[in-house]
């Protein structure tokens, strides 16, 4: 028996001794977030740079205090190593230009948060792609899911030059930075889905984002009455470690499928349940003070003298609250997302660009119940 | 080995992009003047909480202990880019020498070490505050800006939460420091 040929230019070994000095390779070239990459070559990315219109050279994000701008070509080579298959690459590009719309987004990735997006995938794409949007959203497990997520970080990574302990200054990061990406569970969702609320219309495929500093989920099993959960929602809301000084606080909600479809069944809409929210995430003055959170006594602190006694909104409106749907409806368990600084959610979806060959293939298998 | 180098250039370097903006070539700091007496002093401050506050002080006692003869205060509205052109227009024509801080965060400290050497290009001798949890970033702006081994001035972290007599306090531990810095002599070129 003979051992596999070197080929022509091979470090030494067989091709899986090979695979592995190559992977090293990039490790050394300091490419990975960490995980094993998977390396970039030509033929893997015009195989992605396919299924997009876009031209390879275009720019699609700069960082001009750096001195830094990405490419489409450069997205895909990043979406190549974080082991996204080529028909990703539209929501790769739809994911990052969803990022880009967040205000917080140009210097977020230096900062002492550490935050991470929390990218949400609406329409048929998720059926197409296998994108989770069910038990275990959050992950792993899932390779659409955790490589567009991947994808992202891999971008700011290589593309920026921002890496830990360098430009990159997380005090602490977040678990699972770079790595959610969720499809939202229209099917047992009693509302319109998330991408429709970022002005995309039902049933086409949408990619929005968020930038989050963490989750924290709430475990209410034990009632049938909305108002009793939406308390506990609120709870969670108005928690003073996320109050960061400064006017508000800021939350979202991914409903775990019973408590979204206990809203639904009592009549209440995402707006209702937003309002609700926005009214009962509020905290007494005192608390903020207490935790030394009081600011500087102006009209929007919680020590200004001349509102002593009323509550202190910690919501800085309903809109400002974004609530989704994902997840099994196996447990009455949900998760209440952070966003990032002050600035709230874009409100805008974006759309996935298909290469007109894909999106007749996909309306082909649709209309046939594929 | 020169086959395995063949193997490895067929993998694409997934950190070039196009180089449209890439910022100049390294940097040769600008002539410092001999003593500060009698110079316009310019203070560049960030948004953070207390860094007008040091920055003033720091005015205030130079022009005390080094007869600065007058001080141009502007504040930069964005911590994680350097200062507008029209900012750095008026503290190159308004100024012999420039204070610029204080980088207490990932993204400031990075900026205000921007800003430094955008002035210092200019020929404006430029000192930056940092904080000392932040020199991480701060080197890498430096580096990233063709400047490695930037000298920048560190002062104790945290600043933001300092009272306002603690403010005055790390300010005049730092002026000594600022002084040699801005003038000739103590700083040698940046690389």
């Amino acid at each position: 028996m003979t051992s596999p040929p070197a080929g022509p230019a091979g470090p030494p070994g067989g091709p899986v001794e090979q695979a592995r000095a190559v992977i090293e390779y990039c490790y050394e070239r300091g490419w990975t977030d960490g995980l094993p990459v998977v390396p970039a070559t030509r033929p893997a990315v015009e195989s992605f740079l396919e299924m997009t219109e876009r031209a390879p050279d275009e720019i699609i994000g700069s960082a001009p205090h750096l001195g830094r701008s990405i490419t489409v070509a450069q997205a895909a080579a990043n979406a190549v190593m974080a082991g996204c298959q080529p028909e990703y690459f539209p929501v790769v590009l739809a994911a990052w230009e969803a990022v880009n719309l967040e205000r917080s987004a140009r210097g977020a990735w230096q900062s002492t948060s550490g935050p991470s997006p929390l990218i949400v995938v609406n329409g048929p794409v998720r059926g197409r792609l296998g994108i989770n949007y069910q038990g275990g959203v959050f992950g792993p497990g899932f390779r659409a899911n955790a490589t567009i997520a991947r994808a992202v970080g891999l971008i700011v990574r290589n593309g920026y030059g921002i890496r830990p302990h360098e430009l990159e200054q997380a005090t602490q990061g977040l678990p699972g930075r770079w790595s959610v990406c969720l499809g939202e569970n229209e099917e047992m969702s009693p509302w319109e889905p998330f991408s429709v609320v970022g002005g995309v219309a039902p049933g086409v495929d949408a990619v929005s984002a968020i930038l989050i500093r963490t989750c924290e989920y709430v475990d209410n099993r034990g009632t049938d009455s909305p108002e009793a959960v939406l308390t506990d929602f609120a709870d969670t809301l108005a928690r003073l470690g996320a109050y960061l000084g400064g006017g508000h606080s800021s939350g979202g909600l991914v409903l775990g499928p019973e408590h979204a479809q206990l809203f639904g069944r009592s009549g209440y809409s995402r707006a209702d349940v937003q309002q609700w929210l926005f009214e009962h995430a509020v905290r007494d003055r005192a608390d903020l003070v207490a935790a030394g959170k009081g600011g500087s006594g102006g009209e929007d602190s919680p020590s200004d003298p001349a509102q002593a006694g009323t509550p202190f909104p910690m919501m800085p409106s309903a809109r400002d609250i974004p609530v989704l749907v994902a997840g099994a409806p196996n447990a009455a368990i949900s998760m209440v997302f952070r966003p990032f600084g002050w600035a709230p959610w874009s409100g805008r979806s974006v759309p996935v660009a298909w290469p007109p060959a894909v999106a007749a293939m996909s309306e082909r298998s649709e209309s046939n119940g594929g | 080995m020169p086959e395995e180098t063949a193997v490895y250039d067929s993998i694409i370097d997934p950190t070039l992009g196009v180089a449209t903006d890439s910022p100049a070539g390294p940097t040769a700091l600008a002539e410092r003047p001999r003593t500060l007496s009698g110079l316009r002093l310019g203070l560049l401050a960030n948004i953070k909480r207390n860094a007008e506050e040091f920055l003033d002080e720091v005015g205030r006692l130079l022009a005390e202990q080094q007869g600065v003869a007058a001080v141009v205060a502007r504040k930069k509205p964005d911590i994680t880019s350097t200062a507008p052109e029209p900012i750095l227009d008026d503290l190159r024509r308004g100024c012999d020498v420039v204070v610029v801080g204080v980088g207490d965060c990932g993204s400031c400290s990075a900026s205000a070490v921007a800003d430094g050497i955008i002035l210092e290009q200019g020929g404006i001798p430029a000192v930056v505050v940092c904080t000392d949890a932040f020199t991480a970033s701060a080197d890498a702006m430096a580096g990233l800006r063709g400047a490695p081994g930037y000298r920048y001035l560190t002062v104790p972290h945290p600043m933001a939460n300092l009272t306002p007599d603690g403010v005055r306090d790390r300010a005049a531990a730092a002026v000594p420091g600022i002084a040699r810095m801005l003038t000739r002599g103590a700083v040698a070129a940046a690389s």
